[in-house]
Order: C-alpha cells, then sequence, then structure tokens
C-alpha cells in the first residue's frame, strides 16, 4: 500500500516545483525595489495563514534559476549590520514570462477545478 | 539539530559534496549563511535570552533541514542554464565540416573574445595584484601597513569575483555567483588573521599575478593569428586588384601569383584553427580559473 504521508509529500514537491517560479516571479513584479531571499521568504511566510508549501531553502535555488534564466537580475549588496546580501528585481523579460505563465495558470487551475468540482457533485 | 549557523553550513556542506560543483557548494553555502544570520539576529532581537541553538530550532524548521535544502539545489542545478556546459554528444561529421562548424560555434568565438579582453583584464588586474601586492607588503613594516594590506587582499577577493563572472560568461564554465564573508561577530583583528590565513585569498592572489603574464601572451599569439588568417584570406585581392603588398614584420611583399591560391587556403585554415585553440586554450584557462578562484 502506498503510503499517504510519502505520496502527498511527492505530490507537494511535484506541484512546487513550478508555482515557485510563478509565486516569485510575482512578488517581485510587484515590488518596488528589488528584495533579498530573507524578506521574499517573511513576505510569503506573512501572506498566508495555512502552513507554508515549501521550504525557505528551497526558495534560493528557484531565484538562481530564475536569474540564470534572464527572467530576474540581481546584484550583491555589502550590508553594513550583517552579511551581504542578494537583491533581486524582475526583467522585462521576466514581466513578459509572468503574463503568459499567469494565463497557463488560469487555464490549468480552471481545468483542473473543473474535473475536482465534478467529483465534489458525486 | 544544530547548535550553530556554523554545523548548519558543515552539514550542509556535507550534504551537498557527494555530488555538486564547488561552485554550487560555495552559492548554497553563502545564501544559507545569508539568511540564517539575518534570521538568527531578528530572533536574538526578540528573544534575547535565548541561546543560539535555541533560536536556531524554528528557524531551521522554517529554511529545511540541510539535506532538503541540499535536495533544492541539487534537483534545480541542471535548469540553471548551465552556460554553456552541455553533455557531449556523439559528432559524426567529416573532418572538414568539423574545422569549418567551429566558425558558427559562440562558445570558441566567446573564448577568443575572452583571449582579447586577457590583455585588458592582465593589466587591471594582474597589474594591482603585483604593484598593490608590493606596495602594500612593503607598507607593513610601518603600523598603517597592515590595514592597508588587509583591503589590498579584500581588493582581491573582489577582483576574483569579477573574473570569475568573465570566465562564466565567456568560458562557459560555471563559477561562484556570491561573494564569500567572513563570519559574523569576530573581532576586527579575528577577522583579519582570517583573512591572511584563508588560503583562497593567496590562491586569489596568485591567479591575479598570473594573469598579467597570461593576458599578454593570450592577446598577443591571438590576435597575431586572427591578423595572419585575416591578411592571407583578403591577399588575392588585395594584391592583384588593389596592388596592395603583405607586410611580413616590416617587409613589403608581393606573393607570387601562382602562390596566392596557396596563401588564400592556408589564410582559410588557418581562421578556424584559430579558434579551435582559443576554445581549446578557453578549456584549459577555465580549469585553472575554478581550481584557483573556487573555494575547496
Amino acid at each position: 500500500m502506498v503510503d499517504t504521508t510519502d505520496a502527498n509529500k511527492k505530490f507537494q514537491k511535484e506541484l512546487n516545483a513550478g508555482t515557485a517560479a510563478l509565486v516569485l516571479l510575482s512578488i517581485l513584479a510587484r515590488s518596488d525595489e528589488p528584495m533579498y531571499g530573507y524578506r521574499i521568504a517573511k513576505l510569503m511566510e506573512a501572506s498566508t495563514d495555512s502552513a507554508p508549501m515549501m521550504k525557505q531553502g528551497a526558495l534560493y535555488p528557484v531565484l538562481r534559476s530564475l536569474e540564470g534564466s534572464g527572467l530576474l537580475e540581481s546584484y550583491v549588496d555589502p550590508s553594513v549590520s550583517g552579511p551581504p546580501r542578494r537583491y533581486y528585481k524582475i526583467t522585462d523579460s521576466g514581466l513578459a514570462t509572468l503574463k503568459n505563465w499567469t494565463k497557463i495558470w488560469d487555464q490549468t487551475k480552471s481545468f483542473v477545478d473543473s474535473f475536482l468540482e465534478r467529483n465534489n457533485d458525486v | 539539530m544544530c547548535k550553530s549557523v556554523q554545523e548548519y553550513l558543515d552539514k550542509l556542506k556535507k550534504e551537498l559534496g557527494r555530488s555538486a560543483d564547488p561552485a554550487l557548494i560555495q552559492d548554497a553555502l553563502s545564501d544559507a549563511e545569508t539568511h540564517l544570520r539575518i534570521a538568527l539576529d531578528e530572533e536574538k532581537s526578540k528573544s534575547p535570552g535565548l541561546s543560539e541553538a535555541e533560536l536556531l530550532i524554528p528557524i531551521v524548521a522554517k529554511y529545511g533541514a540541510p539535506a532538503e535544502v541540499a535536495a533544492a539545489y541539487l534537483a534545480m542545478e541542471p535548469h540553471i542554464f548551465p552556460i554553456r556546459e552541455q553533455p557531449p554528444h556523439p559528432d559524426t561529421r567529416s573532418l572538414l565540416s568539423k574545422i569549418f562548424a567551429v566558425l558558427a560555434d559562440s562558445r570558441a568565438w566567446s573564448a577568443f573574445f575572452y583571449m582579447l579582453l586577457a590583455f585588458v583584464t592582465g593589466i587591471l588586474f594582474g597589474g594591482w595584484a603585483i604593484l598593490g601586492g608590493i606596495v602594500s607588503a612593503g607598507s607593513l613594516i610601518f603600523i598603517i601597513g597592515l590595514p592597508l594590506f588587509g583591503l589590498f587582499l579584500l581588493s582581491i577577493r573582489g577582483i576574483a569575483l569579477l573574473e570569475g563572472r568573465i570566465v562564466e560568461a565567456l568560458l562557459g564554465v560555471r563559477m561562484p555567483r556570491r561573494p564569500l564573508f567572513v563570519q559574523k561577530g569576530l573581532t576586527w583583528s579575528d577577522r583579519y588573521i582570517a583573512l591572511v590565513k584563508d588560503k583562497y585569498s593567496w590562491r586569489a592572489l596568485l591567479y591575479a599575478a598570473m594573469l598579467f603574464p597570461l593576458g599578454l601572451i593570450y592577446t598577443s599569439l591571438f590576435s597575431l593569428l586572427f591578423v595572419f588568417s585575416l591578411s592571407f584570406i583578403t591577399s588575392p585581392v588585395l594584391e592583384l586588384i588593389f596592388r596592395l603588398p603583405l607586410d611580413l614584420f616590416g617587409d613589403d611583399v608581393f606573393t607570387p601569383v601562382w602562390f596566392l591560391p596557396v596563401v588564400f587556403i592556408a589564410g582559410l585554415l588557418l581562421l578556424p584553427l584559430t579558434l579551435h585553440l582559443a576554445r581549446l586554450v578557453g578549456r584549459l584557462h577555465g580549469r585553472f580559473a575554478k581550481a584557483m578562484l573556487v573555494r575547496k
């Protein structure tokens, strides 16, 4: 028999793989100024009452990946009060990608919802 | 459970160390250290009575255990434009097309560009490493020399990071994207000792100093090869139509007409061979840069 905890974890992990990038792009698109990883993690934590979908440490490789694809750009600010912080900012290509990804997300969401609603009706 | 940030970083390094690229390890450690130290500072101000180990429990629970975080980095690494470190695939082309295909290879052109740029970086970085090193080491006989030497070593680390970015962009070798930083909470003298005792500072200094002769050699060699190949290719047109002789080390030479096709073909072959050589030297230099500029 399949271990439900493991199955849940696996499902969550697979979902996070794509959604984390979408959420990060969206946060940085809405922000007026560049943000560093810790601030983004705190913002995500504060904006939801439910348990966080992913560990904060897993956000950084996604940020790196987005930067590598040219959707974000970053610079290091040698903070006086602590370790140097890497600030991220969305690029024009990132904004265009966010627009496309949001469309894809909406389509996927309504497609999945249509089946889940049918299940609820049963 | 981790009693300190350092212990967390050691565990993360161990988890990553089994299969990760050294540059990825340096970036992952830098991300983790920055995050954990900011979180720790924030929690300390809220609960001043608690020890670092106690404060770290909820922080690490949110950040993720070293094994989880390592897995996230390793899973994402193949998606991070490995710039141009793609897996090799079997090459079934003929010898001639292999030679000339390099003309359409952006890696070869960017390696060639690195070789030309090496003159500038060699003079700037190498010159600073050699001259700055001599002046700041000489000033050590005075008390003011100590901070000057520390600042000089810090500047060399900055140069190492910048050169790493150039090497990654032009030679396609994965290099660190985060700066190194000295552990927080140390006194100035401890930081100074850590900076001087860190082998990385000395390796970076040696690399920057070696960039001076290397840059001169790279740029001279490749610009000469490039100029030769272009002048050979254009020599039939220049000599027969415009009556312009070849300038061989100051001597004006007209090539015998029967020999012009040979010169033209030699030039045609020399250009792709120059690019092949640039790619090869670029690959070797990339390995050298990685060995010297990535913290072990």
